[in-house]
């Protein structure tokens, strides 16, 4: 089996945060708790959850944007964390991230064209001229004009705008992209065009995706595997026809039946979760989901389940699944 | 029964750029006891129709034509005295960002007290019963201890819970409730439009629900209102638009939509973008996003086709088809 484009190894993110009065008390929030993946080149994987369960948090991570914990992310056969920062600026080109508001993600005081150059600049020794080719090429690909090396981030619609961090992300030819939220603040019209730009550019340069959301129903769309999400750990993860044809954690499927269909004559059987998700600086005991499992036995409040494979490539945290249950 | 009628709203804004025509002539009703869905992308007049209905529109909105009747009474013709008794009493409005519409110097306690206060004489102690009953009845957990609560202890879904809790205090017939779970995750989603569909059954009220999401409306609503830049494309019963929507534009959003077995192919687009609001538009407003776009879809507005009974689209199609 070829070693995958990114491998991640019981990866941990403690964020320190002082509390109380004065903040005199230390207070640890641990974000990110042993997760384990891997993302074979070309493949798309989607990594869902709500909100705290640390999924910005991981592609901070893999970027090395912030420093984890524990555990260890290599890409490309290099372990990222033990790389010295030259070498990690020049990995950094292969490794892009688009986030959810290109509103916020965009200088407001740079042109399109400035936008684009930025990268090329930064890690390239190009021509203003060379330059110039290489952003009307890459603005072509997302889909904009030329007339768009002119505009300003506040003279873009909002698909417009996501074109264009997504040119910028292309600028330096990576073999992966982080995906955060990109079609959330979207329309749903224009969220099909942003979709459909991400399906055809990763056909044409057959790049590695990893696409975070919270909506279940985009990210089947786009992903080959589906990695789900609670509280810092992933607690199940398969092919993304399995997650919906057979979910097997608890909080999948209550995911899963609380997302809305868009059909009225659809049979649901909802499955309406109490509560909300607890404070990742205060996680219950054992497994974190067992506060709102409509399935929590006593085993489940004392111990944390180790991952199973219940099927080939289909692995859950639950403790439903024991052999001795 | 028929609540509450709009009829022809005209509603523009003024700006230094001109004036904004946010709606363009819209006709709904909504009836007693029934969950009606206002549904369309960004910019479509969906939140101004909602702030018309309830009086709350900026300082630079002009109704321009319109009535909005409710109860057989023009509420655009009340005195600010008379629309101040609607609002809360009769017709109350919950928002997307409850962190926002909550006062975070009060306790949640004291700010449901002060509807009460507002709308229902009474004693103090029952005052504060009626309160923790509220709590009760909108699923927040210890109502005694709720009353010494301030928003920002609570979480996004518990604070919207409250806001709906003080939406209720006055005993309204109306919820006009904006984007109520946009800012909520999805678990969370699932309880609130639960709570929503509990009120209505229990306590007949009928609501207004603004949403971008067609799968809510699927879910929540009985009957869908479909806006585009200020005008309504179709409106019915939600089975019937579901299962056989008319309207080229009520199709492409639906069939823009990503679903489970979909993986990988590409996704219908809607070409081109949502017309500015300061155009003015002479003939059909989707017309140059339209693929069945006709001659006659660029000079003049079509009007409602009766599809069935209870399901109207406004398309230039369904006169050509019926002529044929």
């Amino acid at each position: 089996m070829p070693e995958p484009l990114l491998r991640v190894d019981d990866l941990s993110m403690v964020y320190q945060r002082r509390a109380g009065l004065l903040g005199r008390r230390a207070q640890q929030i641990r974000a990110l708790n042993g997760v384990s993946f891997s993302l074979g080149a070309g493949e798309t994987l989607g990594i869902v959850g709500e909100s705290g369960c640390g999924k910005s948090t991981l592609a901070r991570c893999i970027l090395r944007l912030l420093r984890p914990s524990g555990g260890r992310i290599r890409f490309d056969g290099d372990d990222l964390l033990a790389l010295p920062d030259e070498g990690m600026r020049v990995m950094r080109q292969r490794m892009q991230m688009v986030l959810q508001n290109p509103f916020s993600s965009l200088n407001p005081r740079l042109s399109g064209f400035e936008l684009v150059a930025e990268p090329l600049r930064t890690h390239t020794a190009m021509s203003r001229m060379e330059m110039a080719d290489r952003v009307a090429s890459l603005l072509a690909e997302v889909g904009l004009g030329v007339e768009f090396m002119s505009r300003h981030p506040h003279q873009l619609s909002g698909g417009q705008a996501q074109r264009t961090a997504l040119a910028r992300a292309l600028a330096l030819n990576p073999d992966f992209i982080i995906l955060d939220e990109p079609t959330s603040a979207l329309d749903v019209s224009v969220q099909a065009q942003i979709i459909n730009l991400l399906l055809g550019l990763q056909r044409q340069r057959g790049l590695t995706y990893l696409f975070i959301t919270h909506d279940l129903s985009v990210v089947q769309h786009i992903s080959d595997r589906i990695a789900v999400m609670y509280l810092g750990k992933i607690v199940e993860e398969t092919s993304s026809e399995a997650i919906f044809a057979n979910p097997q954690h608890p909080y999948t499927q209550a995911l899963l039946s609380s997302t809305p269909v868009p059909d009225p004559a659809a049979d649901r059987q909802r499955t309406i979760l109490p509560g909300a998700v607890p404070s990742a600086a205060n996680p219950p005991s054992g497994c974190a989901f067992h506060t709102r499992c409509p399935q929590a036995m006593d085993i489940c409040r004392a111990q944390y389940p180790a991952a199973r494979f219940v099927a080939r490539s289909h692995r859950v945290s639950c403790h439903l699944y024991d052999e001795s249950a | 029964m028929a609540l509450l009628s709009i009829e022809n709203l005209t509603v523009e804004f003024n700006t230094p750029f001109g004036a904004v025509y946010a709606i363009r002539g819209i006709d709904f009703t909504l009836r007693k006891g029934e969950i009606l869905g206002l549904v369309g992308e960004t910019g479509c007049g969906k939140s101004v129709t909602g702030r018309s209905i309830i009086g709350l529109l900026d300082d630079n909105a002009r109704i321009t034509a319109g009535r909005i009747l409710f109860e057989d009474v023009d509420l655009l013709r009340l005195s600010d005295a008379a629309m101040h008794e609607v609002r809360g009493n009769r017709i109350a409005m919950i928002f997307q960002d409850p962190a926002t519409a909550l006062n975070p110097l009060f306790t949640i306690g004291a700010q449901i007290m002060d509807v009460l206060r507002a709308h229902r004489p009474a004693k103090r102690g029952d005052l504060k019963t009626d309160a923790m009953s509220l709590f009760a009845d909108v699923g927040l957990p210890d109502p005694a201890q709720m009353m010494h609560v301030y928003p920002h202890q609570l979480s996004g879904g518990q604070q919207q819970r409250a806001m709906i809790a003080l939406s209720l205090a006055a005993e309204p017939d109306v919820i006009i409730a904006d984007e109520p779970t946009t800012a909520l995750d999805v678990t969370i989603q699932a309880q609130i439009l639960d709570l929503l569909r509990v009120l209505q059954r229990e306590r007949s009220i009928s609501v207004i629900l603004i949403t971008h999401d067609l799968g809510i409306v699927a879910e929540t609503c009985q009957q869908v209102v479909v806006l585009y830049a200020g005008r309504v494309a179709e409106k019915g019963a939600v089975e019937a638009i579901f299962a056989a929507p008319q309207h080229p534009y009520t199709r492409g959003l639906l069939a823009a939509l990503p679903r489970p077995g979909s993986r990988g192919s590409d996704l219908q687009v809607i070409a081109g973008a949502v017309p500015s609001g300061l155009e003015r538009i002479a003939g059909c407003a989707f017309a140059p996003r339209c693929e069945y776009v006709m001659e006659i879809c660029r000079g003049q507005q079509p009007a409602f086709s009766d599809i069935k009974q209870a399901h109207q689209s406004a398309c230039h199609l369904h006169e050509t088809f019926a002529d044929a």
